[in-house]
């Protein structure tokens, strides 16, 4: 899709557009942590910020679905017990997302908006601005090409910077992201035909760069949507999971969670805890019995929700944004590409 | 610059090292996030240290120092708390009974250190011990012992890295899952794996070869292990020297995995806690230091000889002095140089007698110091272990969290959580790493290091130290391996790694574990020990609400206890998972619930350590025993 509006900023001024955007909301970037690490926090001065970096191994989800999401106060009143929603509408800024989180926070604002809207999800997301920073060299471990979620983001992001040279070129994505130029009086100028062309090539040339990488979920989706796939690679791929729940954690699109009380003074509060599928006791119930008490079944059903034909239908997408964080993170060898090529070839290696 | 809203910080579960952040939210841990960097977790992390930030947070917490007046549990001052604490101990001093200490492997280096100088040299004692220490240290100081201080050797990075890895498997995926993982990583890149166990565990499924042991049964294959190196390296070198005699019945599968063993450039030797069960640890680990000697291994760069200790800081703790036969550095209690060194920095010699264990000072002593631990937990004898905690003329407790220890307490002293305090841990590989606070302890709770420093001071043991970190400069003081710690390395990088000393005295042996009762083939079955360790008793799991959930619903289901036995026993007996099933030994008999696992071998019981209560009778003490199983009738 060709940009509709581009703007562009010089670079020396960037830390001042940074501080403006600080003044109105928390803004949040990837920083450098201990030893190098590379994560999503909130900044607090414009200096911090990445801009030329190996995207975070933990996403920014967490900031509209944090792992402990306090949802509900409960109190005893004197009527009994009195409810009280938390809402959390504050004013965020999430700067130099990668295209696979944009497509990612996408994902998920269509699974909260859909059939019982999430409130909760849905306040904090009103309330957060995403600052999209396109990518034109493609990370080692990414396939986002394969699902459609990058390099550059088509949508979902209120504005997609690109580093043009001495500019970089900001793309509006949406009426917030338009109105966030228009508040920044003299920072940016419309940018001209040969900046919009140079921002083109960035992405043609990223392309071409990340076409080695190869997740066929079309062939996967076949199999796993019309039952082709045998128990027996199920069973094979189990024993190479450790069952950590870390694919769930940092995969951009998981959102599963768990309902908890924690005592809070004289009352509680009802929280939303992050859950992965890969548990044991994700599906026990109550009596004791547990539908995918084997790891197997556990392993099947993810992938079975990640590329199906049933959830593509639904969710408009794969479950899986090709950020590679799962390749990174996992205590085993069950990544989707791996189990995506096991799948179709009818083949485990291990 | 660097600004985060979160805190690197080290796993507080396994001992096997990882890294990562905790975050905290308005007061309270609320999150974990992996490191990319840290050497050892590499942007990984298993479940429980997804859940690190759980207990803190939503276990019960100890805000207040407290004191058992007219039977009940009073908040007092922490000036009256640490007053009726040293007073407690003194009196029963005064009566002429032993008072003891208990540190834990749930504890910092410096938590730990402190309790042994506390026992050592503001108590006079030598009744010091971690409950776990006797799943680990036979077995470490058998292996230093047969290499002659050279080994452990190796680190978990190393193993990934192996041709040939030889596990003494307890169940390393449920145990270690770091470690499972370089493992697993060993032999995606092509190495062979050789797992020796009685259970067919998930590394067992991928091992080139599985060794099937009878539980206690780890020796021989050692032994049997050694004879086919021996003989592999004598067929290479033999040129005119005369063949050896071949390994009389050697099994094949033992052969060919020892000769993969001595031919490997690079090759690991890892020991999970539970191949210690039904042997002597320290006689198994002088041989598994012969075996790699044997072959060339020990102390050869990349390879690993490596035991893995149970919990956290279990290593740490018994380096730190924590048990009873050692002083600090794990020297000997007669090492005069050791003694001198740490009367200097004490200002005051450490009383150098042996002491009792853990198991053996309950029911010993009248007064007890216990430091994050709840003892009857982790010890083989829960009941009885429970019972002489009762009887206990004081017993004061320093914890971050409620235990049925605490509420049996007569002072408890609340400290800081891993999330709230400073310090230091080391991994089961060496690696000493900083534990960062990621908010403040709840209430009035203190760091433990400033109590147990603030308790000796009131014992007359001179204890001046500002921080954790004054602490941790006094052990790297008295700790000769721990002198070189690189500071740098540990504020700025992933910590520093403790070398092992060939030029370390080995420690004499003391207490023996008692040889198990092995079977007389009379028995149809062998009832055995699943596991050294019940996590589910861990309060950092027992009180996060999502890593309980396995533990709690076992629980519930089965509050009995039960057995478990493979299908194909479970169908000859004609029993169901559910069904009863009566198992009678020479000391008793059982009836419990039989559950089927997959993965047992047939012929074999197994109790979850967690219901080794349930199976006393017929254990009787015992960790294997042969028993006849039957269906009840009706």
């Amino acid at each position: 899709m060709e940009p509709v509006t581009a703007q562009v900023l010089a670079k020396d001024r960037v830390g001042e557009w940074i501080e403006r955007l600080m003044a109105e909301a928390e803004v949040i970037a990837p920083v450098l942590a201990h030893g190098g690490d590379e994560v999503f926090a909130p900044i607090r001065s414009p200096g911090e910020v990445l801009w030329e970096f190996t995207n975070p191994v933990h996403p920014p989800k967490r900031f509209l679905l944090p792992q402990t999401d306090p949802v509900v106060a409960i109190r005893r009143g004197d009527n009994g017990y009195e409810l009280e929603a938390i809402v959390d509408e504050r004013r965020r800024v999430l700067l130099n997302v990668r295209s696979c989180d944009v497509a990612g926070l996408a994902f998920l604002q269509h699974v909260h908006a859909a059939d019982l809207p999430d409130r909760s999800y849905l306040e904090r997301a009103a309330a957060t601005t995403i600052v999209c920073l396109s990518c034109p060299d493609p990370c080692p471990l990414g396939f986002c090409i394969c699902s459609g979620a990058g390099p550059f983001a088509r949508e979902g992001y209120d504005l997609q910077l690109s580093d043009i040279g001495d500019l970089l070129l900001a793309e509006i994505g949406s009426e917030r992201g338009g109105e966030l130029l228009a508040a920044t009086d003299g920072f940016f100028r419309p940018a001209t035909l040969a900046e919009m062309a140079q921002r083109q090539q960035l992405e043609e040339k990223a392309k071409q760069l990340l076409s080695e990488q190869t997740c066929h979920f079309a062939s996967a989706m076949r199999r796993v949507s019309t039952g082709r796939v045998a128990e027996d690679l199920w069973r094979k791929m189990s024993d190479w999971c450790l069952e950590c729940g870390a694919c769930n954690f940092v995969c951009p699109t998981c959102f599963c969670f768990s309902v908890k009380d924690r005592h809070n003074g004289d009352g509680w509060l009802r929280c939303r805890t992050w859950d992965s599928c890969q548990y044991p006791a994700f599906t026990l119930e109550a009596s004791g019995h547990n539908p995918r008490e084997e790891r197997r079944d556990r392993i099947k059903r993810r992938f079975f929700h990640k590329v199906s034909a049933q959830y593509y239908q639904r969710d408009g997408m794969v479950g899986c944004v090709g950020c590679g964080r799962c390749v990174e993170v996992c205590l085993g060898t069950t990544d989707m590409p791996a189990v995506v090529a096991a799948i179709r070839k009818g083949e485990w290696h291990g | 610059m660097t600004v985060v809203d979160a805190v690197l910080t080290a796993c507080p579960f396994c001992p096997c090292g990882c890294g990562l952040y905790l975050q905290c939210d308005d007061g309270k841990p609320s999150g974990v996030a992996p490191s990319r960097h840290h050497p050892i977790s590499q942007s990984r992390l298993c479940a429980r240290g997804w859940g690190a930030h759980e207990a803190p947070a939503w276990g019960e917490r100890l805000t207040e120092p407290l004191v058992r007046r007219a039977g009940g549990l009073t908040p007092v001052s922490w000036g009256e708390a640490l007053d009726a604490a040293v007073s407690g101990l003194n009196d029963v001093r005064a009566t002429g009974k032993a008072v003891g200490v208990l540190g834990s492997a749930r504890a910092t280096n410096e938590e730990n250190y402190l309790a042994a100088r506390l026992a050592r040299g503001g108590l006079g004692t030598g009744d010091l011990d971690s409950c776990l220490r006797g799943t680990y240290l036979p077995l470490a100081r058998g292996i230093s012992r047969g290499s002659g201080g050279r080994a452990p050797q190796g680190s978990l990075v190393e193993i990934e890295e192996s041709e040939v890895v030889i596990l003494f498997d307890g169940d390393l995926a449920r145990s270690h899952p770091r470690a499972a993982f370089a493992v697993m990583q060993a032999v995606a890149r092509g190495a062979r794996l050789v797992t020796v166990s009685c259970l067919r565990t998930q590394l067992a499924r991928l091992a080139a070869t599985h060794v099937r042991v009878a539980p206690g049964g780890q020796q021989e294959v050692v032994a049997g292990l050694i004879a086919s190196v021996v003989e592999a390296v004598a067929a290479e070198s033999m040129t005119e020297r005369r063949a050896p005699e071949p390994a009389a019945e050697m099994a094949e599968d033992v052969k060919e995995a020892g000769r993969w063993y001595a031919q490997a450039e690079r090759a690991s030797l890892l020991v999970a806690p539970e191949a210690a069960v039904g042997n002597s640890g320290e006689a198994l680990g002088f041989a598994l230091a012969s075996l790699s000697q044997a072959a060339g291994h020990l102390g050869r760069a990349g390879s690993v000889v490596l035991p893995l200790p149970v919990r956290w800081n279990l290593r740490g703790a018994c380096e730190m002095g924590v048990g009873p036969d050692v002083l600090p550095g794990l020297r000997p209690l007669d090492d005069q140089a050791a003694l001198d060194r740490l009367a200097r920095a004490w200002g005051r010699p450490p009383a150098s007698p042996v002491g009792r264990d853990a198991a053996a000072m309950l029911g010993a002593v009248g007064g007890l110091l216990v430091v994050a631990e709840d003892p009857p937990s982790p010890l083989r004898h829960e009941r009885a272990a429970r019972e002489a905690m009762s009887q206990l003329d004081c017993l004061v407790v320093l914890d971050a969290f409620m235990t049925p220890t605490v509420r049996a307490a007569h002072v408890v002293l609340p400290i800081a959580s891993h999330a709230e305090c400073e310090g230091t841990c080391t991994s089961a590989d060496g690696r000493v790493q900083r534990v960062r606070p990621c908010a403040s302890p709840p209430g009035s709770a203190r760091p433990g290091w400033l109590v147990l420093a603030e308790l000796s001071a009131r014992l007359d043991l001179p204890s001046q130290f500002g921080s954790a970190g004054e602490v941790l400069a006094e052990i790297c003081h008295v700790i000769p391996a721990y002198q070189g710690l690189d500071h740098r390395a540990l504020d700025h990088g992933w910590g520093a790694v403790v070398a092992p000393k060939s030029d370390a005295r080995p420690v004499e042996s003391f207490p023996q574990v008692a040889g198990a009762q092995r079977a007389a083939g009379d028995g149809s079955y062998l009832l055995t020990l699943d596991g050294v360790f019940d996590w589910g008793s861990d309060p950092l799991v027992a009180l996060a609400p999502t890593l309980s959930r396995d533990f709690v619903s076992k629980r519930k289901l089965f509050a009995g206890g039960f057995l478990e036995m493979c299908s194909e026993d479970a169908e000859a007996l004609g029993v169901r998972p559910g069904w009863p099933l009566r198992v009678k030994s020479r000391h008793g008999e059982a009836t419990l619930p039989v559950m089927v696992r997959r993965e047992l071998e047939p012929g074999l019981l197994l109790v979850p350590f967690a219901f080794r209560e349930q199976a006393e009778g017929v254990l009787g003490g015992d960790d294997v025993v042969a028993v006849q199983a039957t269906r009840p009738a009706g």
